[in-house]
């Protein structure tokens, strides 16, 4: 009777999942209800739970509760220390959670909000939870390796330190790219600027509060942080408000991406406890209560979507940023529906605290479809406003103009009307000068953020504060990225350093600290720098490398993943990585490709630089232009070198993961699995590990 | 007092309680007593770290390592 009961409840839930998103899918009115979205989501993300994650425990990995974990048999009280699974799953969705799952699809909403959406809910199901779930268990398995570790041991040396690398090139352009995000929202708003500047000093007494006043007490120390920054996003408005002061915090982009590269440089040399970890503590709160308001803002106000299913752009030709519906809305999109990053958690610290084997399937699949839902909520918040004010923020001046009006004829003219005076009061009422051209997504997503917060507290009355809350969230969620990146793209500068000379690999070593990490922001500030200056704005040439770059450490971690399994035995059930593995390795392929040889200067790296260097043949650049030209000409080039190189590094893994699946496979050689042996667990089942 | 009927405030002090907890695990606030605890059970008779220590040696630890994805 109870089975029966389960089965009415679960087919009642697939039912509701399948007639919203019938409903959003097959819609083609003026406007529809955000609601269907959230239960779209909800049930689908509930189904794919109950069901394909179980199939997968069971038939792929055969978890096994009786196996001791590394935190059982290697508890130390530091890394290796048994977790309570719901504690874990916070740690563990504090980690993964970061800003691409909010930018992207914001960017993506230029498609319309049908692509995204289904690619949000199928994508993080299929393929995001099961590169996460899976390189869990498999770090679980040998003690909780790294994914690099795990390459090495299993498909091959060489895979080892092609992925070593990988991460290391991936990892500088995603720094380079989230810190342009940042830059575009603060740029010409000295409210914005203010606010992020304060949280500086505000982390640094926090550090020193943690160190010597109160050691390790960080709840207390993050209460007073959070009713600080509270506090400093209020304050924000008299200092944009006082002529004096707004002058001081009005900055041009350059002289933020040099700041923020000093900033980066100074987290990654400092102390950790100084001002990294104490950052890091302020935004892991503020993330939560940011997430928790979006989600409850989002059911309470019920927003309607203004923006069509598909907008005339899925042919490439958007302002945003250039390219086609395929393969762009997946790169796009990212992290919201499957990010290689989470594969370098995954193989991290989760799995030197799981209590369980069986608890890698709610934290490893069950936090990214959680994710995935933060994804689907800044959709909705994009989507709820009118298309043409959403066009008119994401689109950079070389598009539709820089002057208000030139810029609301464009946008006009392509059938999503927008009035200057429209835009004009909307940045009133958000406290901003302007809102044409304000590239990067952030934004738009914070304006969308605002419509929700304040129909829910204060009505347009708040709008300003809530507007500056959701930049101060969006920018304190990056630089957490940003520092945290910094300081172990420093380490991995070191370990390779230490190779050519030893004492450069010496983590205390003070010249080796400030080489390396200058090193670090160099690399990243290269990229933040030709953003900054790029006349599109930077985001429609270094998004999609950032996306490119996410998609194929994603690949390398699901081919490590399917070795794995093969090695194991499961060939019946290979498809379950093979299929996402090959539908990444196309995509990113597809991209790369386009990027590099498109025949179109606005999507095409050579193309552009083909063009420009024609333009400066003919002499039609002036000549205060001509240095500024020939650099944009190098970066262009620069970024289709890249792109090769990242494209070849994983061309080769696979190589090497073909080469070891087909000795496999004709046993020509020996399946031999690195993992730690069985030893039986002490802990009775149910019972907590400590 | 096992199988004694527990009240609804009980109930609800029991849940605050496992809350209270978890928060204190989730942020970190737990970590030294959690060390503390592993120490005693597995290093016979050396000296422990100090609070002060733990918290700067487990920062240096936590953040040389991918802790926070993009």
């Amino acid at each position: 009777m109870k089975r029966l009961g389960a089965i009415a409840v679960w087919t009642l839930v697939a039912i509701g999942g399948a007639l919203a998103l019938g409903k959003i899918a097959l819609f083609r009115g003026e406007v529809i209800n955000a609601t269907w979205f959230v239960i779209a989501a909800v049930c689908c993300f509930l189904v794919a739970y109950r069901l394909y994650s179980a199939f997968i425990s069971a038939k792929l990995l055969a978890l096994d509760d009786t196996r001791a974990t590394p935190a059982e048999r290697l508890d130390d009280g530091r890394d290796f220390v048994p977790t309570n699974k719901w504690v874990l799953f916070g740690h563990h969705f504090a980690a993964i959670a970061g800003p691409g799952p909010l930018v992207g699809p914001t960017l993506a909403a230029q498609f319309g909000y049908l692509p995204g959406t289904l690619w949000l809910i199928a994508g993080s199901a299929f393929a995001g939870c099961v590169q996460d779930f899976i390189i869990l268990f498999c770090s679980i398995r040998r003690d909780g390796k790294t994914l690099g570790e795990m390459a090495r041991d299993e498909v091959s040396k060489r895979g080892g330190f092609i992925a070593q690398i990988a991460v290391l090139a991936i990892m500088i352009i995603l720094l380079g790219v989230v810190a342009l995000v940042i830059v575009n929202a603060l740029k010409s708003s000295p409210w914005a600027t203010f606010t992020l500047a304060m949280t500086i000093p505000i982390a640094l007494l926090l550090g020193v509060y943690l160190r010597f006043l109160r050691p390790g007490r960080v709840m207390e120390a993050s209460a007073i942080g959070v009713a600080l920054v509270l506090f400093v996003v209020v304050a924000g408005q008299w200092v944009a408000d006082s002529p004096a002061w707004a002058k001081v915090f009005t900055l041009s982009g350059v002289v933020l991406a040099f700041a923020i590269m000093a900033y980066g440089f100074a987290a990654s040399a400092l102390p950790v406890w100084l001002l990294l970890a104490p950052r890091d503590y302020l935004s892991a709160f503020i993330k939560a209560g940011a997430i928790f308001s979006l989600a409850a803002g989002i059911l309470i106000v019920r927003p309607d979507v203004h923006m069509p299913a598909l907008t005339k752009f899925v042919d490439g030709t958007g302002p945003v940023f250039a390219g086609k519906i395929f393969p762009f809305c997946f790169i796009t999109i990212a992290c919201g529906a499957i990010s290689g990053f989470h594969s370098l958690i995954s193989s991290g610290t989760t799995p030197k605290m799981i209590q369980r084997e069986g608890h890698a399937r709610f934290i490893g699949y069950g936090a990214m479809l959680l994710e995935s839902f933060v994804g689907v909520m800044a959709m909705v918040a994009a989507c709820a406003m009118q298309p043409g004010v959403f066009f008119a923020i994401n689109s950079p001046p070389a598009i539709v103009g820089a002057a208000g009006d030139a810029a609301t004829a464009t946008i006009s003219s392509w059938g999503y009307t927008v009035d200057a005076a429209t835009m004009t009061n909307l940045a009133h009422a958000v406290g901003e000068q302007t809102l044409f051209n304000r590239t990067g997504g952030a934004p738009s997503l914070a304006v969308g953020m605002a419509q929700i917060f304040s129909h829910t507290i204060g009505g347009e009355r708040l709008l300003s504060i809530w507007y500056h809350f959701a930049i101060m969230f969006e920018a304190l969620f990056i630089l957490t990225v940003l520092d945290a990146g910094t300081r172990v793209g420093r380490f991995m500068v070191q370990e390779l350093a230490g190779r050519v000379w030893k004492p450069a690999g010496r983590t205390a070593w003070m010249p080796g600290i400030f080489f390396s990490s200058a090193v670090i922001v160099g690399a990243w500030g290269y990229f933040l720098y030709q953003g900054v200056v790029d006349p599109l704005g930077g985001i429609n040439s270094l998004w999609p490398l950032f996306g490119i770059a996410n998609q194929l450490l994603a690949a390398v971690a699901l081919v490590v993943a399917t070795t794995i399994l093969m090695k194991m035995g499961k060939l019946r059930w290979i498809w379950v990585t093979l299929i996402p593995t090959a539908w990444l390795v196309t995509i990113t392929m597809t991209a790369s490709w386009q990027k590099i040889f498109d025949p179109s200067p606005r999507m095409g790296f050579l193309a552009a630089a083909k063009a420009m260097t024609a333009q400066l043949a003919a002499g039609k650049i002036p000549a205060a232009k001509i240095a500024e030209t020939q650099r944009l000409i190098f970066n262009q080039r620069l970024d289709a070198v890249v792109t090769v190189a990242l494209a070849g590094m994983v061309l080769v893994l696979l190589v090497e993961a073909l080469i070891q699946w087909s000795a496999i496979l004709s046993e020509r050689r020996a399946a031999v699995l690195h993992e730690a042996p069985y030893v039986a667990t002490r802990w009775a089942a149910g019972a907590e590990g400590d | 007092m096992k199988g004694a009927t527990v009240g609804p405030f009980e109930r609800a002090k029991q849940a605050i309680a496992r809350l209270w907890l978890g928060m204190r695990e989730w942020c970190g606030d737990a970590a030294y007593d959690r060390y503390l605890k592993a120490h005693a059970k597995h290093q016979g008779g050396a000296a422990a770290l100090s609070r002060e220590d733990f918290y700067v040696e487990q920062l240096q630890r936590r953040y040389s390592r991918v802790s926070r994805c993009c």
